[in-house]
């Protein structure tokens, strides 16, 4: 297993952002849905060893985060796109994605390679010398996921990665999702459940920092099935079935 | 037409039929987006022995030209006001310049990718203390270049380098409990002029702050206080398994 969570929680401050988490992934592309504030984020932070969590257990890679050592380690093998993609203005889409594959410590003779391969499976190829501050939206955004995956990461963690992207551009993100699935685990926080459906091996469904349903798609779906819950697509009644069932439960 | 016509003028015949374009394109496009390190980086790179972190100090805002020059203009403008009234301008000027510089030198309010650099091998402490280290070290060069200039006595030309390394330590511990460059250059600056008018209230000389000497021991014990400050700020807990 990739990623092993154990009641993992996070607090800022009285607010428990991530309430006793538990989830082991392996290989292949795992989907986090939830409506706003329902902690994807934030366990997505922590898996990225960018947020500590306030208590449980976490080991990532098979290494224990807590320690500099692996914690390095995982972060050699690792890939993230944050919600909010910070970058240099001045950088062009090169030296950003070069940027950060030196400081993931990749062999200096390996990054020019690495970083043609990232902003070539991106689509970026023909900006790849354009400065950031002249790219759109969706351009950064693939300027954010070439950095992500510039090392070939062994576990790849994008937080809404298909946010101002096109759908033609959608679609082929989807396909690199499944490619890089074959190798490595790739946890996906998003709000389309049609990105979900068409990527994803598992999803976990989280409300109030807690995961509320974690299962394959098809079983999302056959919650929704007969239900009467809210939604235009199969997945999304899935979605809001399994919403409503959790709620129903934690106000019980 | 393919791409494999367009290689071979539509003669598949002519053409070689197991050339790799995708690898063929992807050792062009290497070579003509590769981007070639100034020396400055690569003296740093061999120096620190990591190219990510040589990489990291050559973006350090306040290492850029343009503060630089900044810098320069502050402190020339210290040595016209010494040169003209005969107090020590540049030894009061350098240590809030210097504490801007450290408190613009990393962190999330100032690194548009901080949040990702949290997750990069090479630790965000590190790229803290070798960009707040050579932040300083180019300001106490320009400080000391300054200083000579304007013909300072000696205790003044070195004087003011201990009471600096106070006040940049300060301004990184605001800068980065708080989270905020501008906390940290308010907070340097605030406690560098309490100094000075504390040294002034005591003897009447403003100079006092850099000129005596019984100063130095508490202005290193206070530097110390605040980088155990930023060492517990950055340090990520232990205990997560």
């Amino acid at each position: 297993m990739n990623v092993e969570l154990t009641e993992l929680t996070r607090k800022f401050g009285r607010v428990r952002a991530v309430a006793g988490v538990n989830l082991e992934a392996g290989p292949g592309v795992f989907g986090l849905l939830g409506p706003n504030g329902a902690g994807k984020t934030s366990l997505l932070r922590m898996m990225a060893t960018a947020l500590p969590p306030t208590s449980g257990t976490m080991r990532l890679l098979g290494r224990d985060p807590g320690a500099y050592g692996p914690r390095r380690e995982i972060r050699r093998r690792l890939g993230y796109l944050p919600q909010t993609l910070g970058y240099y203005p001045g950088f062009t889409v090169a030296e950003f994605v070069e940027y950060f594959a030196l400081l993931k410590d990749m062999p200096p003779r390996q990054v020019p390679r690495a970083v043609a391969a990232a902003i070539e499976q991106v689509g970026l190829g023909d900006r790849a010398r354009a400065k950031l501050r002249t790219l759109s939206g969706g351009m950064l955004r693939r300027a954010g996921i070439a950095q992500a995956i510039v090392n070939e990461p062994e576990l790849l963690l994008l937080d809404e990665p298909t946010a101002g992207l096109d759908p033609e551009q959608r679609v082929a993100f989807r396909a690199l999702l499944r490619d890089f699935g074959q190798r490595a685990t790739v946890i996906v926080s998003t709000h389309l459940v049609e990105d979900v459906g068409a990527a994803c091996a598992e999803v976990a469904l989280m409300d109030g920092g807690r995961i509320v349903f974690h299962g394959t798609p098809a079983e999302l779906i056959a919650r929704g099935e007969g239900s009467g819950a809210a939604g235009d697509a199969p997945l999304e009644r899935g979605y809001s079935a399994a919403l409503a069932a959790a709620r129903s439960v934690a106000a019980a | 037409m393919s791409s494999d016509d367009l290689l071979t003028g539509g003669h598949r015949d002519a053409g070689p039929h197991d050339v790799d374009l995708d690898r063929v394109w992807l050792g062009v496009a290497e070579q003509v987006w590769r981007r070639r390190p100034g020396p400055v980086e690569r003296a740093a790179g061999r120096l620190l022995r990591s190219p990510g972190l040589a990489r990291a100090l050559v973006t350090t805002p306040s290492l850029l030209l343009g503060w630089v020059i900044a810098t320069a203009v502050v402190l020339i403008a210290g040595v016209g006001f010494t040169l003209g009234t005969g107090q020590p301008w540049v030894a009061l000027l350098a240590p809030a310049v210097a504490a801007a510089g450290i408190a613009y030198a990393y962190g999330p309010g100032i690194d548009p990718a901080w949040e990702l650099s949290l997750s990069m091998a090479v630790s965000d402490r590190i790229v803290l203390l070798v960009r707040a280290l050579a932040v300083f070290g180019l300001n106490a060069a320009l400080g000391l270049v300054a200083s000579a200039a304007s013909g300072a006595a000696a205790a003044v030309t070195f004087g003011w380098l201990v009471p600096m390394t106070a006040v940049c330590a300060l301004a990184l511990a605001a800068a980065t409990v708080t989270r905020s460059p501008n906390v940290g250059v308010a907070a340097g600056s605030a406690g560098w002029l309490i100094a000075i008018l504390a040294g002034q209230a005591a003897d009447g000389r403003f100079t006092t702050v850099v000129t005596d000497s019984s100063l130095f021991l508490p202005y290193l014990a206070f530097a110390a206080c605040c980088c155990a400050v930023v060492l517990a700020a950055t340090r990520i807990p232990r205990g997560t398994r």
